[in-house]
Parts: C-alpha cells; structure tokens; sequence
C-alpha cells in the first residue's frame, strides 16, 4: 500500500452504463468527482474517456475496482473494459492499483457487508459539500440503480485506497 | 505531486455555483461568460490578474491556494533566476539585497521539495 499522502489519485469505476470517477489528493481532499454516462460503442468511448481524464489531471496512481475478485459480479463487457484499461494504465507513467468491493466496505462501514446505500451514505457525511447533494434517495426494489450512485461507487474506491486512520 | 494549474472547478462545485453565475460575478458580458469561466477551469486560458483577484474575493481562498499549479511554477522560476542573481552580485557587497536573494533562492528550493 502507498503511505505517501502528497500523491493524486485518479479512482474510476466502470459500470453499466457508463463510468464514474473521482480525484482525490490525500485522504481528505476530494478534488472531483462525477459520473459519464456513454451510449453506443461503450468500451472505446469510456477508453478514451480515461485517456482524457489521465492527461487532464495527471495523475500519480490510478485506481479501479478489482473485478475478479470473488465478491465481484460483472458483465463480460465491463471485464472487458477493466482489462483494456489496466493493459493501457501499464504504458502510461502512473500506477494501477485494484481495491476490491469488500476494501470499500470494510474502510467506510467497518464491516464485510453492507448496501450501497450505506456506503454512499457514509461518503455524503464524509464529503457533505460534495456529496450530500447528490446522494439519490433510497433504491426500492422495483427501482432501477440512480446513476449518480456511479459517482458514489467511484468515490468509494478512491476512499479505500488510502490506509485508514493514518 | 505537482498541483493542478489551478483548483477553479472544485471550488467553484464547493460553492453550488454554476459557470455562467461565476462569470456574471467576474463581470463578463455577453453570452459566452460562462466558456471563459470553462476555459479557466480546464486551464485553456490563462486568468487575467483581474480576473484572478475576483475569484479569490468569489471563493474566499488566496490566489496562491487557487493557483496552486500556476505559483509553484513561478516560484520555482523565481529561485533559478535568484540563484543566477546571487551568483552575478556576489562581488557587490550589499549584504540586505544578498540576504533578500538566498531567502529567495532557499524558499524556492522548499517549496519544490514539498511538491
């Protein structure tokens, strides 16, 4: 694990429709974060996507989630794109790093299971001028997923990688 | 870390505010005020210092905080040229104006040490 906080991280969570992304400088110092929706020819969109936010905010470190991980379900598409993405990563002058959904749970909940909701919860206190506002009500279970939880779930990722009280 | 050129954007979402609002309280006229405000953000364009003052007053954070990016280069500038300065005065015996370049000089080298 990196102990070094003076680094900028890029976090990007690759999801259904689309991606979302968050820039953080140290534990407590959430630059940007927002989500991008992509329609049609996903994968080499949301590719260049990334390209372009590698290059806007130069980034030290870039964070995605760990798909293979045995607590991870994801559609072939979305697998497809990760390893596309950690494949182009590894040409650029940055490190890949892989946080897992049980790290995001176990730094924001303190425990191995618990609901996005939750988790998106515990960011929208940690980051309430950011945050709060975007925080989509509670997903009932004839809802769909609220895009903006895109956000969340990248933000999340970006959160666990850095070490906890430290 | 090298800091972004500026921290406009992430201000700015601080704040709730949105790009045609901080180009009407720059005091740019016309339609395109909120694109200047854009191409501040996505370092496109270079504030003017008026410009730069009326952020700070905007966002409440000194120029040097907004700027983050853009002051670590300058001064970074500033200590290569003051250690030239210091190497052309050393004959002189000026011994304020010799202490004003190595503070220069020695506060530079901190500032790119913290980066």
């Amino acid at each position: 694990m990196i102990q070094n906080k003076s680094i900028r991280i890029l976090a990007i969570a690759p999801l259904s429709r689309g991606l979302g992304y968050a820039v953080m400088e140290g534990p407590d110092k959430l630059v940007a974060c927002g989500n991008k929706a992509i329609l049609r020819d996903k994968n080499a969109k949301a590719l260049a996507w990334v390209n372009r936010f590698i290059q806007f905010y130069q980034p030290d470190v870039l964070v995605l989630p760990n798909v293979t991980a045995a607590d991870t379900r994801r559609a072939m598409r979305i697998k497809t794109l990760h390893r596309k993405i950690v494949a182009w990563a590894g040409k650029q002058p940055l490190n890949v790093r892989l946080v897992s959904v049980t790290q995001v749970r176990t730094q924001l909940l303190g425990a191995t299971k618990g609901t996005k909701f939750a988790v998106a919860r515990t960011l929208a206190e940690k980051f309430p001028t950011e945050l709060e506002t975007r925080l989509p009500p509670k997903r009932r279970p004839w809802m769909s997923e609220d895009p903006r939880m895109d956000i969340f779930d990248a933000v999340g990722l970006a959160v666990a990688f850095w070490p906890k009280n430290k | 870390m090298k800091s972004l050129p500026n921290y406009l954007k992430s201000q700015r979402k601080h704040l709730s505010l949105s790009q045609e609002e901080v180009g009407f309280l720059l005091g740019m006229g016309g339609m395109g005020k909120g694109e200047k405000v854009c191409r501040d953000e996505n370092f496109l364009r270079e504030p003017t210092l008026q410009d730069a003052l009326a952020y700070e007053a905007i966002y409440g954070r000194p120029v040097r905080e907004l700027f983050a990016g853009m002051y670590q280069q300058a001064a970074q500038d500033v200590a290569a040229r003051a250690k030239i300065l210091n190497f052309r005065t050393l004959r002189k015996s000026d011994v304020r104006k010799q202490e004003t370049i190595i503070q220069l000089a020695q506060n530079a080298s901190v500032n790119s040490s913290k980066q």
